[in-house]
């Protein structure tokens, strides 16, 4: 099944600021500054996949830093506090976050996964037969953090492929 | 009051204790449940004022804890906080009884808008 999909880049920052808005940056004073860069370097990612109507990823990915920060905003601890484990519920809750909002933007009939993390930098990821549609790159205080969209390419085959 | 918070995710249920807190909600009993199941069953044995729940859960849903609640005779105030929301959850959610329905990411001003009225 291959479906017009919704979701487009201004749709996904509106996501991800509502996120920071939300929970990583209530005050207002951290924002993501969007650097537009999609080659930017990551240590930790994390993703959900999404299949039925329409059928990809959504992908989170930041410096360890980053990911120590958004647990420590996420927690209500100081950054030193904050655990191994903190950070991959942490990562793991923000790809389900995104990818929830995502979901809610799509035809009827799709499913979300569990998120996965990874405690390695996105470039060791692989989501074979898939292509980049859309993604939000940025600094958070510095940082790099990004959160793309990767569309599988069964999609795009023709009709009764 | 006393306030049960069913999420299978442990950060899920500090962000929701951070909200409450930060909404001024945070002088009220705070309990947690890790899955469907077990929220079911606090629910019945510690007699919370207000559950606050997950939609997708291990064991049990958000709904189906709802609906058997409902069926127990159970009358708790009840509604849903989750990253997933269509047209059909809402209904089913309306239909089953559900007091709220948050989408994640919220805020505090959400929160305080949805639970002012029921916690005073």
């Amino acid at each position: 099944m291959s479906v017009e999909v919704e979701v487009d880049q201004s749709d996904l920052a509106e996501m991800v600021e509502q996120v920071w808005e939300s929970y990583l940056d209530p005050e207002g004073v951290s924002p993501l500054i969007q650097t537009y860069d999609e080659d930017q370097p990551s240590e930790v990612h994390s993703s959900v996949s999404i299949t039925g109507s329409w059928s990809g990823y959504v992908l989170y990915a930041s410096s360890r830093s980053a990911a120590q920060r958004a647990a420590a905003a996420f927690l209500a601890m100081e950054l030193e506090e904050v655990s191994e484990e903190d950070i991959s519920d942490t990562l793991g809750e923000l790809a389900n976050i995104v990818g929830g909002q995502v979901k809610a933007m799509l035809p009827p009939g799709a499913q979300l996964s569990l998120p996965q993390v990874v405690l390695a930098p996105e470039a060791s990821a692989r989501f074979p037969n898939t292509q980049r549609m859309s993604g939000v790159y940025g600094l958070w205080e510095g940082e790099p953090v990004s959160i793309s969209m990767w569309q599988s390419s069964s999609e795009n085959k023709e009709e009764g492929a | 009051m006393k306030i049960l918070i069913a999420d299978d995710s442990r950060v899920m249920r500090q962000i929701v204790v951070r909200t409450l807190r930060q909404a001024g909600f945070g002088d009220h009993d705070l309990i947690e449940a890790a899955d469907g199941k077990e929220a079911y069953e606090k629910a019945l044995e510690e007699k919370p004022d207000l559950v606050i729940s997950d939609w997708n859960m291990p064991h049990m849903t958000g709904i189906e804890v709802l609906r058997q609640l409902r069926a127990a005779g159970n009358n708790v105030k009840f509604g849903f906080v989750t990253s997933e929301s269509t047209p059909e959850m809402k209904t089913a959610a309306d239909g089953a009884g559900s007091a709220f329905f948050i989408v994640k990411p919220f805020t505090a001003e959400r929160f305080d808008e949805v639970f002012a009225p029921i916690l005073g």
